[in-house]
């Protein structure tokens, strides 16, 4: 199977290809272009890095969010255009997943908070259990990092957070005693293409984006008596 | 018989559609993501964009196999996307499926601009029209007057200077308490309605082929907010009057100063019935030939997408892969 991984939920764009001989070549495209720039023009480099024709693909792996709106649209619509016109499965991990996978492969253990930045204020969060292999505590939630803090019990133990939902709140989730802040400003592509080649494609690939449209929510809003 | 497929996604529609060199159109699907609008009283980009997401790949899907090629691997000789203007949310949508398709056929894609678009919409119906043309361009988002001499050689005469026709249908559709989209609430009450029992004013923006829609709106919201009984069927009849004699009394104005072989209409607004007769009745005082769209070519599609990117793709070839989206690309832009 040759795989390729694309994730474009945070500032960073980024794609992973691994062969069926094992290659794995992983590029992050941090470099000021926007991800519709970025993206299939680093995944058609990538794939004459490592010799491989689109027609070789069998499987695409996408970041579903959540994260940046707009960059998980462009991240979609490319792993949706590549898999249709190729006739191949369209598999979905989320950021948070991938953050944890990439901790555990980096040998941190115990207790996990992965993060990304939602922007206003907000972040979206994911409690793993890092013991025996990646284990999700709870479902991933829309929060703020003062509302997070809030939430840990007193001692709060030993908590690894991750993610570039920390970086903003850095003093506010490191106020707690015990935080261990793994730094990982992207989501690791090597876990999303180790859990996406085991996971069956479901029919349609549903965009977690855990917030809803500005427009509806204050619509809402503006009809509740 | 070389294909070209189009794909448009730069506001509420999602579609995609295979076109011909000559024009034919060989499949057009087209998704609208209207319903989830309508309680707003306009279109919300980031509902367009989530709704882009979902509903594009099967629009492509059936696009290709209404065509009866084979999805997978399409005898095409390229594909012509909407690259701007638009919704910036929406557009990306559409632009990253091109290119990722681009990449995995290896075909050519070629990035259009979709005010171009609506300017192929006759050639969708006639392919041997004679130039020059003189066009009016109305939508929710546009109004131009441009002069074309050729396919994909145009001249913007003039634009609004305010809002879009559709744009001012749809507030004063809003202020009279009538749905959204406005242009078929109104056009619909002007039917009941007489336009004598409220005049209101003509803006006439100077000299040139320049629109303005904004001062007509204020002048509604006064009228009714001075005289309470007026009914809105006879509102709506004096809006749509004055909206169709502004666009009118430029368009011929256009006329006299430009000699064309042809008079074309284009946009959603172009669904309006005052609009159209009173197009078909100034080619005919003119002598010239109407080109009135169907409805479903008027609006927005993507077999106009196609007829453009394959005129693009012969003349300036295709687009690199690291082409943005350009929400405000002006006509005037494009050469
Ligand atoms: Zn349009």
């Amino acid at each position: 199977m040759n795989l390729i991984a694309i994730e474009t939920a945070t500032p960073a764009c980024a794609v992973g290809v691994r062969t069926t001989s094992g290659v794995e070549v992983t590029r992050v495209m941090n470099d000021g272009r926007r991800h519709t720039e970025a993206l299939v023009d680093g995944l058609q480099s990538l794939l004459e890095e490592v010799g491989l024709v689109p027609r070789e693909i069998s499987k695409v792996i996408v970041d579903r969010g959540p994260g940046l709106f707009t960059g998980l649209r462009v991240g979609l619509a490319t792993a949706i255009g590549l898999t249709q016109a190729l006739g191949i499965e369209l598999v979905g991990v989320t950021s948070l997943e991938m953050l944890a996978g990439g901790a555990f492969d980096a040998g941190v253990r115990g207790t996990l908070v992965a993060s990304v930045d939602g922007r206003r204020g907000e972040i979206f969060n994911q409690t793993f259990s890092l013991d025996a292999g990646v284990t999700p505590l709870d479902d991933p939630r829309v929060t703020t990092a003062e509302r997070e803090v809030a939430s840990w019990a007193s001692p709060a133990g030993t908590i690894t957070i991750t993610g570039d939902g920390v970086h903003r709140y850095l003093a506010i989730f490191q106020s707690v005693v015990g935080i261990i802040h793994f730094s990982q400003p992207v989501p690791s592509l090597h876990a999303a293409l180790d859990i996406g080649s085991d996971r069956v494609a479901s029919e349609v690939l549903v965009p977690l984006y855990l917030r809803e449209a500005d427009a509806v929510a204050n619509f809402s809003t503006r009809e509740r008596p | 018989m070389a294909l070209v497929l189009g794909i448009e996604t730069s506001c509420d529609e999602t579609a995609a559609a295979v076109v011909d060199e000559e024009f034919h159109v060989h499949s057009s699907v087209i998704e609208s993501s209207l319903d989830q609008h309508r309680a707003f009283g306009g279109v919300v980009p980031e509902l367009a964009g989530r709704a882009h997401v979902t509903t594009l790949g099967p629009v492509v899907q059936r696009a290709l196999v209404d065509a009866g090629l084979n999805p997978h691997d399409p005898a095409i000789e390229g594909i012509a996307v909407t690259a701007g203007p638009g919704l910036i949310g929406s557009l990306l949508v559409g632009l990253s499926a091109a290119k990722a398709l681009s990449l995995a056929w290896g075909v050519p894609y070629i990035g259009v601009n979709h005010l171009e678009g609506h300017l192929f919409a006759p050639l969708l119906e006639q392919s041997d029209l004679e130039w020059p043309l003189l066009t009016l361009l109305v939508s929710g988002g546009h109004s131009l007057i441009v002069r074309q001499s050729g396919p994909g050689q145009h001249e913007v005469l003039g634009e609004t200077i305010d809002d879009a026709a559709g744009e001012a249908y749809d507030k004063v559709a809003r202020w009279l308490g009538l749905g959204y989209p406005g242009g078929p609430e109104i056009d619909h009450l002007a039917q009941e309605g007489s336009p004598g029992n409220l005049k209101l004013p003509v803006s006439m923006t100077g000299e040139g082929y320049d629109l303005s829609f904004s001062g007509l709106k204020t002048a509604v919201v006064r009228a009714t907010q001075k005289q309470k009984d007026l009914s809105v069927a006879d509102v709506a009849a004096s809006f749509q009057a004055a909206v169709a004699e502004q666009l009118l009394r430029k368009v011929a104005l256009a006329l006299e100063h430009y000699p064309v072989k042809g008079l074309a209409l284009a946009g959603g607004v172009a669904a309006n019935s005052a609009l159209r007769l009173g197009m078909t009745e100034l080619a005919k005082e003119f002598g010239i030939a109407s080109h009135l769209p169907t409805m479903a070519n008027c609006t927005d599609n993507a077999a106009m997408i196609a007829a453009a990117g394959i005129y693009r793709l012969r003349h300036d070839g295709p687009s690199a892969f690291d082409l943005s989206a350009s929400p405000n690309w002006q006509l005037a832009d494009v050469s």
